[in-house]
Formats: structure tokens, sequence, C-alpha cells
């Protein structure tokens, strides 16, 4: 576990000496790509519409981060503040900061920003009175935390406290059953000061698409009031481990917020290995809900790979299914009314990488209560 | 024309489901033409990528051909190997969307027949539900005909249909008014969405979002503090294959009545109360009344034209406009024009506006500079502001989407010397590629029913009466024409329009 010690300079850039030092070097480094720049006759321009704070407890996180922050640098130029707390062991608590400047592949005129800050030993609660001298002023801040946030840790909470966004991944979390309600709770108490998302709900957004594009048909709208059935399919590996679908949780979250549908029981596991539950509508009638894993090679753990929506109308019964091709790349939408084949349309659905998640979500600048009502039905099922 | 509202979809709300618009059947005509082929069809299976279509959508090709909607698809998918702005076609997709494309031959009155019980079918089988989209991709001439074909075999009774008709919107201020009564006996005018595809470009749209959700510039914007606006629309292109049409139209139709007006528009108009189809165009018409009619006297001292000689575009040579097929050898059409007009309001009173246009210019650029007054007394001496040049603020609309402004600097040395600096803004390489073409905007919200981006008959006739003395003056007036070779700015005469006013053209 203990090997990291030394900082890669030809990734993260120089060592500087605290905050003034590391903005000098940027300073620096900005003049001579000015300088370069000239000679080519192209102007360099420092764009900048965000701060991306990025929170990550290993080397190879962070840099994974980075990578996704510099692809995404033309389309949102940021300064990207990347904090490695991999408290190695054994040394004094000590932050220790790099910087560098790149231009992101091919666009000679925006230069982007990077400053890594490593936070070795016991160094947690230092970590905000750097990062808040490092921020570009006046512009809003994201704040990327990878793997499970430490939602309870005072640490957190000063990182937060600079956020107007908190990102993460449910996908990525320990034990999702006992982060995701605690999230609710912090999205809740932050709901005037930064709005929360996860990468899980950006994931579902082609879905949630889709099935919205159902009801838009005048006549196939009526069946949404009377949805008697909904099935859900996620993606398992194949050694069967158990993991937490949030996917398909959110999304049928999502439905029941935005139908008022209300929890009448808690998840109870299936025969099957999946869930089975039911919701109410607001007639009072009940619906069953079930939620079945699925073992796909080409899909990652959690990702949806079908749902069916079941629904009846004066006697007519109507299907209305997505189901993603085994290739990952595409899904095809289906409608079945009275046992006939209305529509059946191929769309693309391919799986997002994370640049194509962040950048996602570096386009909404606030909170997103659609979201937020789907988590709260998703903690009301897991929480009982 | 009375359909029951649908029951709202509690399912589309939030941030991140908003553009998809009501199911609908859109009906090309012209359908075998090179607009649908190059834009229309291109368009949409772009928006079928990015899911944006309607579950229930349906497209019907109409034109005289006679072909099977099979070989339709064929062609069709021909045109987009050519023509997508993504590639390579994703196969699957297009078999899929291929399924929702039908073709009817509407070379005499039985195929409007037939396009009729296609309508009606879908509107069951594919749930379009009555929503019909009209689409007139072919040559103007047609649109009378077509127009009274669907009135004659009721395409629009008991529907909700609303037409999108292609540039040109006639060719002078009485056919495009007839034009507009003849589409009226079919449609209202809020059915009918006129296409300046300029409007549908991403920073076009951006210099409303500019003016109006900031409020740093609209205070300067105006005749206290800037001195003039350049209006730029250059192409490198020549005609091409367009002989016959632009032999008609020239510079002064192609461009000018719609793009450059519309530009002016957009820059000149006051904020409107919210961005929608009538306050948005309201203030755009208000701005073009209030542009000063250059009567056909005063053309020659306000309208400089020229016609492109043999030269070399981008190292190659190329040749003269009378060279090029379907153009007469002494034809006295432009190719190029400049012109000077005042908007006479409360806030542009007395500042020019300079607009030009031209083909086989040296480069393809589209931009607005607003050139701001210097600055009132001179604090520096002489030869310390000697690279001073006033502020511009430059919108460039392509390529290279952004904004830049300009202004003088400290170079740092000892003592003051200042040099004028740019601040770029950039839209950056991968928000070009991300951009939305033009056209899949403008269809998206034409189905949608949002004519925000989509010019009004007052505002065409509008752009019309101001064109229309120009162009008589020119058909009246002996030429010749002056001629400028190939890749320069355009003649001699449209330096001296601009420098009689002690000004000069930029050299975008």
């Amino acid at each position: 576990m203990n090997v990291m010690t030394t900082i890669d300079e030809s990734v993260w850039g120089a060592r500087t000496d605290g905050v003034s030092a590391l903005e000098r070097e940027l300073a620096r480094l900005r003049r001579s790509s000015g300088a370069h720049a000239k000679e080519q006759g192209v102007p360099v321009a420092r764009a900048s519409v965000l701060n991306l704070v990025v929170f990550a407890t290993r080397e190879i996180h962070a840099r994974r981060a980075a990578e996704t922050v510099n692809e995404l640098a033309t389309r949102h130029p940021s300064r990207a503040i990347v904090i490695v707390a991999d408290r190695e062991p054994g040394g004094r608590a000590e932050l220790e900061m790099h910087c560098q400047l790149s231009h992101p592949d091919g666009a000679q005129q925006v230069t982007y920003e990077q400053i890594l800050i490593r936070a070795r030993g016991a160094a947690d609660r230092r970590l905000v009175s750097a990062v808040i001298p490092l921020l570009l002023p006046d512009l809003p801040v994201f704040l990327w935390w990878t793997e499970t946030p430490p939602l309870d840790l005072p640490y957190f909470d000063d990182l937060v406290w600079l956020a107007d966004r908190l990102i993460v991944d449910s996908g990525d979390f320990a034990r999702p059953d006992h982060t995701l309600p605690r999230l609710h709770a912090v999205a809740r108490s932050g709901a005037n000061r930064y709005g929360v998302t996860d990468f899980n709900w950006t994931r579902i957004t082609p879905w949630r698409e889709l099935v919205t594009q159902f009801f838009d048909v005048p006549a196939w709208r009526p069946f949404l009031d009377t949805i008697t059935g909904i099935r859900v399919g996620f993606a398992v590996d194949a050694d069967g481990r158990e993991i937490h679908p949030s996917q398909a949780l959110l999304f049928i979250g999502w439905l029941a917020s935005r139908l008022g549908w209300s929890a009448v029981e808690s998840l109870a596991p299936s025969e099957a290995g999946g869930l089975l539950f039911a919701m109410r509508r607001p007639d009072g009638q009940d619906i069953p809900v079930r939620v079945r894993p699925r073992f796909i090679p080409s899909l990652d753990e959690g990702d949806l790979s079908g749902l069916r929506i079941q629904s009846e109308v004066g006697g007519r019964h109507a299907e209305f299914v997505v189901k993603r091709s085994e290739t990952a790349t595409h899904a095809t939408a289906l409608v079945t009314v009275g046992g006939r084949g209305m529509s059946e349309r191929i769309v693309p659905l391919g799986r997002p990488g994370v640049s194509e998640l962040l950048g996602e979500e570096l386009t909404i600048a606030r909170s997103d209560s659609i979201y937020e009502d789907a988590l709260a039905v998703l903690v009301a099922l897991t929480t009982g | 024309m009375t359909v029951a509202p649908p029951l709202a979809n509690p399912l589309r709300a939030g941030p991140r489901l908003a553009r998809t618009p009501q199911p609908c059947a859109l009906v090309i005509f012209g359908a075998t033409g090179d607009l649908a082929a190059r834009k229309i069809v291109p368009a949409l299976y772009n928006l079928a990528l990015q899911r944006l279509l309607p579950a229930a959508f349906a497209v019907v090709g109409a034109a005289r051909a006679d072909l099977t909607s099979e070989h339709f698809r064929e062609s069709l998918h021909a045109d987009l190997v050519k023509f997508s702005r993504t590639k390579p076609i994703n196969e699957d997709v297009w078999r899929s969307f291929a399924e929702s494309v039908h073709y009817v031959s509407t070379r005499d009155g039985e195929g409007y027949e037939t396009l009729r019980h296609t309508l009606a079918d879908l509107d069951v089988r594919a749930g379009t539900n009555g929503n019909r989209l009209f689409y007139f991709a072919t040559p103007p001439s047609a649109y009378g005909p077509i127009t009274d074909l669907i009135k004659q075999h009721r395409l629009t009774e008991n529907v909700n249909a609303r037409v999108v008709v292609e540039k040109p919107f006639g060719h002078d201020l009485e056919s495009a008014t007839e034009l507009s009564e003849k589409l009226q006996g079919v449609f209202t005018e809020d059915e009918i969405f006129r296409i300046d595809h300029y409007l549908g470009k991403e920073t076009v749209q951006n210099i409303l979002v500019l003016r109006f959700a900031n409020g740093i510039f609209e205070p300067i914007w105006n005749r206290q503090y800037v001195d003039h606006v350049q209006i730029t629309v250059a192409e490198s292109l020549g005609i091409e294959e367009r002989g016959a049409y632009y032999e008609q139209a020239g510079a002064l139709r192609d461009i000018l009545q719609n793009h450059l007006l519309q530009l002016v528009a957009l820059v000149g108009m006051e904020p409107p109360v919210s961005f929608d189809a009538k306050s948005v165009r309201d203030e755009k018409l208000k701005v073009l009344r209030a542009i000063r009619p250059i009567t056909m006297e005063q053309t020659d001292t306000n309208v400089v034209r020229g016609q492109y000689g043999p030269g070399f575009i981008e190292g190659a040579p190329v040749p003269g406009y009378c060279d090029e097929d379907d153009v007469a050898d002494d034809s006295m059409t432009e190719t190029f024009l400049a012109i000077r007009t005042f908007i006479d309001n409360w806030r542009w009173e007395g500042t020019p506006f300079y607009l030009r246009t031209g083909k086989r210019l040296p480069k393809r650029t589209t931009e607005i500079a607003i050139q701001f007054r210097a600055a009132p007394h001179a604090v520096f001496s002489q030869e310390a502001a000697e690279g001073m040049e006033p502020n511009a603020l430059v919108l460039r609309i392509q390529p290279d989407e952004g904004i830049s402004l300009k202004f003088g600097a400290k170079v740092p040395v000892q003592g003051i010397r200042i040099r004028s600096v740019n601040m770029d803004f950039v839209y950056g390489a991968s928000f070009m590629v991300d951009a939305p073409d033009a056209y899949e905007t403008l269809i998206i919200d034409a189905l949608r029913g949002d004519a925000t981006l989509f010019t009004r008959q007052d505002e065409v006739e509008q752009q019309w009466r101001f064109v229309d003395p120009i162009a008589q003056a020119w058909a009246k007036g002996r030429g010749p024409v002056p001629v400028y070779p190939a890749g320069t700015w355009g003649p001699a005469e449209a330096d001296l329009l601009i420098a009689e006013d002690g000004r000069t053209w930029r050299k975008p």
C-alpha cells in the first residue's frame, strides 16, 4: 500500500513552495506560453468559466480525473485543483503543491491550469485553507468527489462549503445503501448553497428521455396515469457479486416522484436475486415493481439493461419497452397496445465515458430538483 | 384546425429533458431536390442520433418523380453518406429512422389525394395525431402551386398544420406580399415559418444573449459610445452551380435582403420583453423600419456594387464571374456590395452601419464589429499612444466563433507606451464540433412551433422595401459594374465609400 512517495513531475508539473510561489510559477508558464504563441501568431486566451476541485485518495484516481478534465478543457475552460489525500503514514502532516499549464488537444488558444495538492499525513483539515486562495475569483466551484464522500467528516464539510455543485458517482460508492440516504440529507441541508448530483443520475438521462417521449404521444399519454407494473433490469458481474442497483432505483424514484407514487413497503429481495416491492399510485392502486440483475458482459455493473412499463386503460393493455442492445451501443424503444406493435425505434444509447458525464454536469450550474425528488423516493424505499 | 390540446406530460420536467418536439408528420415538398439532400435529411438523421425526434414521427417525401418509398430511402441514404455532419452513418439508427420515411409522387392531383390518405393513415398508425409540418424545399416558383393544391385537397383541414418556406421569399416587395397572401389562404401567419438559416446559427443567437443577458454592454450600445458598426459577410466561394439562380438574385437579394439586414436588426434592436416569437420579432421589425431608406437617386452615393473577375483563391486560379456556367458574358449582376446606412431612431441617430458582402473575397468570414469612439481626451503623449486604436467589440459568426474586445494596454517597459491588445473569447475547438447545425435547430423549433428564429411577413416586407429602390436604380443604371479580382476585398470604390467618412474597412 505504501508505495507512492514521490509525485511524478512529468504529469503534475514542478513542485512549488506554497500558494504564492505556485501563482508565480503559473504566471511564468503563462508568459512563456504567450511568447511561444506570439511566434506562431496565435493569441493565447486564459478563458475560464469555472473552478473544478477534484478530490481523490489515490494518485491513480487523481490522474484519471485530471485526464478527464483535460479532455473537457476546450469546452469548459477551467482551473482544476486536484487534491490527492493519500495520507501516507509515517511522514509529518504537510501539503505539497505542483502546477502546470497545458494546451488541450488541438486548441492552441486555450490554456488549462492544473494544480495538484497532495496531503501527506493527517493534513485533512488543512486542505481548505490551501484551496481557497487558489480558486479563481467570482467563478462557480464544482467539487468532484471520486469514490465515497466522507459525508460526516469535518473536512468534507470544509470543502463542500466552497462548492456551488457537488458531483459524486454512486457507482463508485463502497456502500451505496449507507451513503445515498446521507447524500440525500446533505443535498437537502445544502439546498440553498449548493446542488448535488450523481453520475448515476446522468447515466439514466437517455432512459428518462425515451420514456418521456412515449408519453408525448397523445394516443399513449392516458396509459401514464394507470401503470400496472414495472420491470427494470440492471447489469451485474459474472460472479454475481451483490451490487446496489442505484441507477434502477433512481429511475423508479424518478417515475414515482413525477407521478405521485408512494412507497408502501421497503425493499425485499425476490427469489431471482433481484428486488420485488410495491408502490402505490395516487388512486390507491398498488404497482408491483421488479428490479432484476442480468449478466451482460458489455455493460458496467449497475447500468440499466432494459425496462418494461405495463399499463391498462379501459381493458386495453399496453407495454412500453426500452431494451439495450447486447453490444451496449443502441436501444430499441417499443410500444405495444392491445397486443399490437405500434412503434419500434432504434436509437443510439452507448455507455458514456466519465468525460461525457462530467461535461454534461458542468453545463448545469445549480441544483436539479428533479434529481433530489427521485433520490428522496429511493431513500424512502431503502430505509423503510 | 382544432385539435384538443394534449394532456400535459408530467415526466417532461427539469433541466435535462426539454427539447423533444410533439409527435408530428413532416412533409417535404421537393424531396428529391438539393436542399432536402444536403440539409434537411442530414439534419433529421442527426436529430435521430441525438434522440431528439418524437416517438411518433413520420417523414413524407413529396416530389414529381415516380419513386417507390423504398427507392426514395435508398437515394436518401446515398445523400446522407455524402452530406451528414457526423460520419460514419450509424446504420441501425438510419434503418430505424428510414422506416418512418415514405414517398408520395405529387405529379398531379391524384398524388395529393394519396398524400392526404397517407397523412390520415399516419395520424392513426404512427400516432402523429394531426400534427403536420409542410416543408417547401422546392424552387420558389412552385410555392404558389403547391399551396393551391394543399388547399384544394384539404390537407390542412381539422389538423394542426404549419409550413416552412425557404428563402428567397419573393424577389421584391410585391412578389413577397403576393406569396404571403397566397400562403395565408391556407395557413395563418403564426403557422408560416420563413427560414433565414443565419438565425439558426449558435453565434447569431448569441448576439441576443450577449446583449440581453449581460448588464454591461447595453449602456454603451448606442450613439454616445459607438462610432460606427461594420458587418461583413464574406465568402471565398464563387457561385458554384447556382449560376442561373444567382444571375437573378445577385448579392443584393441573396445576402443583403435577408442575412445582412437580419444581422443589422439583431445588433440594432431594442431589448425585447421576453425571448418569444412575438416580442423578438416586434423589436426586430421596429429597427428594420427605422433603417434610413436609400432612394434610387441616393444609391450611387451610398451603395457600391462589384463583380469578381479572374484571380486567385487560396493559391489557385479561379475564373471571373462572367466566365462561370449559366452566366451571361455581359452580365451586370453584382457579386459584391458595400453599403452605408443609418438607423434613424433615438439609440442610433447619426451612427453609420457599413455593410458589405461578396463572393470570391479572400476568406470566408462573417463578423460584426462594434467600433467605439476614441477616448475623449488625449491624456498620454502622442508618442506613447501611437499604437492605440479605438476599442472594438467584434462578434465573429464564422469561422472561429467567438467574441473579442480590443483595448489599449501598457507595454511593460519603463515609461508609458500603449499598444492595442485583443481579449478573445473563443468558443473552442470541441465546442464547434458540438454546436448543432443551423438546420437542426430550426427544424426542431418549427416542429415545436416556436417561431422566434423565423422571419415574419412584416419583417420580410420591410426588408424588401429597403432593397427594392437599390435594385431598381441598378436595373436602370448603365454600368459598368466595377470589377475586382477574385481574392481581394472588393473594388476600390468600396474603400472610397468608407474613406469619405474618414474610416476604413476592417481586415477581418
